[in-house]
């Protein structure tokens, strides 16, 4: 419902540049499924999403917010490139991509655990501490891509490609989707089951339900900052990796500036449930993927895309008071008939 | 070194805009986390106001104004009146910000070959205070935006201690039912903080484009909304303390261009790019004494 009014407000704006917002959706939906490719590319793009979403919505169950997941893809990227880059000719292609995944998890985990050990030690407000270290991250992927990571060619701020043995296998051939699409789904999973099967996953919940309650059940709320943060942190980083080593093999400056915030988009769109994240993802992957032919085919700015995402979460936000307020009526429709028997 | 000091002022004006709203608005009880998106749609709207105007930089700042009010009474409506996540809304907004902008900058100007620019402000040196040897030529060879601030931090503090309008706003933020049970209308006050915010935020942002670098790019902004956001907390809540807080960042910021324009120095540029970034953890991690407003990012829900 909420997409849909999303949707139709940005097809409202196309107005603006005397097109035709109906023909410009139709076109959207039919060039989708146009083909294979296309329609495989929804779930190429959906892939990263689905672990900054995930990093979001780990974090948000403890109550604490990482909007840094931006810098952690970046942090997770500089790693997947480098170690890539580095292993490439010494190591199987198969055994290098292990090596590589557990690397971003580590640094990924590492930068956001600091975040986490910060709001711990230190009770830094974890809020701004993760969306300054984006940032940072930024800077230090630029830096590399000057210096260190510099492509051979020395023409653009970009590494050099990456060996196909090191790329993430395609799952069907004549399109781009990688097998970090399936990676995607079994995290997805996986996360469900640590938040809502496993008992660390019902302390980071706990934990979100308000501190003292946890104090009090023995859970020591510190570390928990610091393995939420962590995880949180491995996670999107862990979406740097498929991007590199499925999509993009190499790393271009400034490449999926918007990652982190989508990803908290759908997060939110998913109401924070792992599960919810992999379709939300997949309708976010197919709104970039429908902006970007729109932009080529009818002369549509691509930008149309941040619009769309921008007004989906606003009303998806509108929709949860909504849902409030139905809900508060039921119970008032309730009391009455209760008070009238 | 004198180049240094006028320039951190110069950088410390937008700062000082945003964070003197966020400490109204928080004082109150409500974040203002669509403070990024406001600054860019003052930016933006500055700019293209002043454009298609042929350089009218007033018109441009009263545009400015609008589309950051116009920002904040959606903020507003969303997370005062309908209760919702304030950090969720704004993470949204700041996005719907980007998207309107870079949108319709690409179907006002297309893509335009030579880029486009307006005449930003310019200083004004004030008679006789400008020509004190050092200090004249620091504070008093600024721009209107930034004269404007001189009156506006003393009127701001002298409002929120001492006067019943401040003392209102500082006690919904500290305790709403007491608020409400006095007469205080909570909601609309905390609405009117954000409505404040929209104004002073949209001025700030609308300070880069037309105020300073006379031109738009969807990256104009770059995180200095939530650094403004960053200086309010850094600044315990007080008018005076993100004063100095926009110093510190001010400096931080004229040492990153000095050091980037100078281009001898050892470090990477990027270095002191993210320098205000770095600041803004350390800071954030060493300042310990808060004096946070109890009700911070709680919406008031009445009994009943």
């Amino acid at each position: 419902m909420a997409v849909l009014l999303g949707l139709i407000v940005s097809g409202l704006l196309l107005l603006f540049l005397g097109e035709n917002p109906l023909t410009a959706m139709a076109m959207l939906f039919s060039s989708l499924f146009r083909d294979g490719y296309t329609f495989a590319d929804i779930f190429v793009k959906a892939t990263p999403l689905m672990f900054t979403a995930l990093a979001f919505a780990l974090a948000f169950q403890a109550n604490l917010f990482n909007i840094g997941a931006q810098g952690q893809f970046y942090i997770g990227s500089i790693v997947a490139v480098s170690a890539s880059l580095l292993l490439q000719d010494k190591l199987p292609g198969g055994l290098v991509l292990i090596i590589v995944a557990a690397a971003t998890i580590l640094a990924g985990g590492v930068w956001g655990g600091l975040i986490g050990w910060l709001k711990a030690r230190f009770n830094a407000n974890e809020f701004l501490v993760s969306m300054m270290s984006t940032y940072v991250a930024l800077n230090i992927m630029n830096y590399l891509l000057r210096t260190w990571l510099l492509e051979s060619k020395g023409e653009y701020p970009q590494t050099n490609p990456l060996d196909k043995t090191v790329w993430l296998p395609i799952i069907f051939p004549g399109t781009r989707l990688h097998s970090g699409f399936i990676l995607a789904l079994l995290t997805c999973i996986g996360v469900w089951i640590l938040l809502y099967k496993l008992p660390l996953g019902f302390r980071i919940r706990a934990a979100g339900q308000g501190k003292d309650a946890t104090a009090m059940a023995g859970i020591n709320y510190k570390t928990l900052y610091i393995i939420a943060f962590f995880i949180s942190g491995a996670l999107a980083a862990l979406g740097g990796f498929v991007e590199v080593n499925g999509a993009q093999h190499m790393l271009v400056q400034g490449f999926n500036p918007d990652v982190g915030a989508a990803g908290i988009g759908i997060a939110i769109l998913a109401n924070g449930n792992p599960i919810g994240i992999i379709f939300a993802s997949i309708l976010f992957g197919a709104l970039k993927v429908g902006g970007t032919i729109m932009g080529q085919l009818a002369g549509i700015p691509s930008s149309i895309t941040e619009l769309m995402l921008g007004s989906v979460m606003v009303f998806v936000i509108l929709g949860y008071f909504v849902r409030e307020k139905l809900e508060e009526n039921r119970e008032k429709a309730k009391l009455k008939e209760a008070v009238s028997v | 070194m004198i180049g240094l000091l006028s320039r951190t002022i110069l950088m410390g004006t937008p700062l000082l805009y945003g964070s003197l709203s966020e400490v109204y608005a928080e004082r109150s009880g409500v974040m203002n986390t669509a403070i990024e998106g406001i600054f860019l749609m003052g930016a933006w709207a500055g700019f293209v106001a002043a454009y298609q105007t042929g350089g009218n930089l007033v018109i441009g700042l009263l545009a400015a104004m609008g589309a950051g009010v116009l920002t904040a009474v959606l903020y507003g409506w969303i997370t005062i009146y309908l209760k919702q996540q304030q950090i969720v809304t704004g993470v949204a907004i700041n996005i719907l910000a980007l998207g309107i902008c870079s949108f319709f900058q690409r179907v006002i100007f297309g893509v335009p070959l030579t880029p486009l620019i307006v005449e930003p402000l310019q200083p004004i040196a004030i008679p006789i205070l400008s020509n004190v040897p050092v200090i004249g030529s620091i504070l008093f060879n600024q721009n209107i935006l930034t004269y404007l601030l001189f009156v506006l931090v003393p009127v701001a503090s002298f409002v929120l201690y001492k006067t019943s309008l401040g003392l209102s706003i500082r006690s919904i933020g500290e305790n709403p039912e007491a608020g409400d049970v006095a007469g205080l209308r909570v909601d609309r006050l905390r609405f009117l903080t954000i409505l404040f915010a929209g104004v002073m935020c949209g001025i700030g942002g609308a300070f880069y484009s037309i105020g300073y670098l006379g031109m738009f790019t969807t990256t104009i902004i770059g995180g200095r909304g939530w650094i403004a956001f960053a200086i309010c907390f850094l600044g315990n809540w007080k008018p005076y303390g993100v004063l100095i807080g926009t110093l510190i960042f001010g400096l931080a910021e004229a040492l990153a261009i000095s050091m980037q324009s100078s281009g001898q120095s050892i470090f990477p540029n990027e270095l002191f790019i993210a320098l205000p970034y770095i600041l803004t953890i350390v800071l954030t991690v060493a300042r310990r004494s808060f004096n946070v407003p109890a009700e911070l990012g709680i919406p008031y829900r009445k009994e009943g």
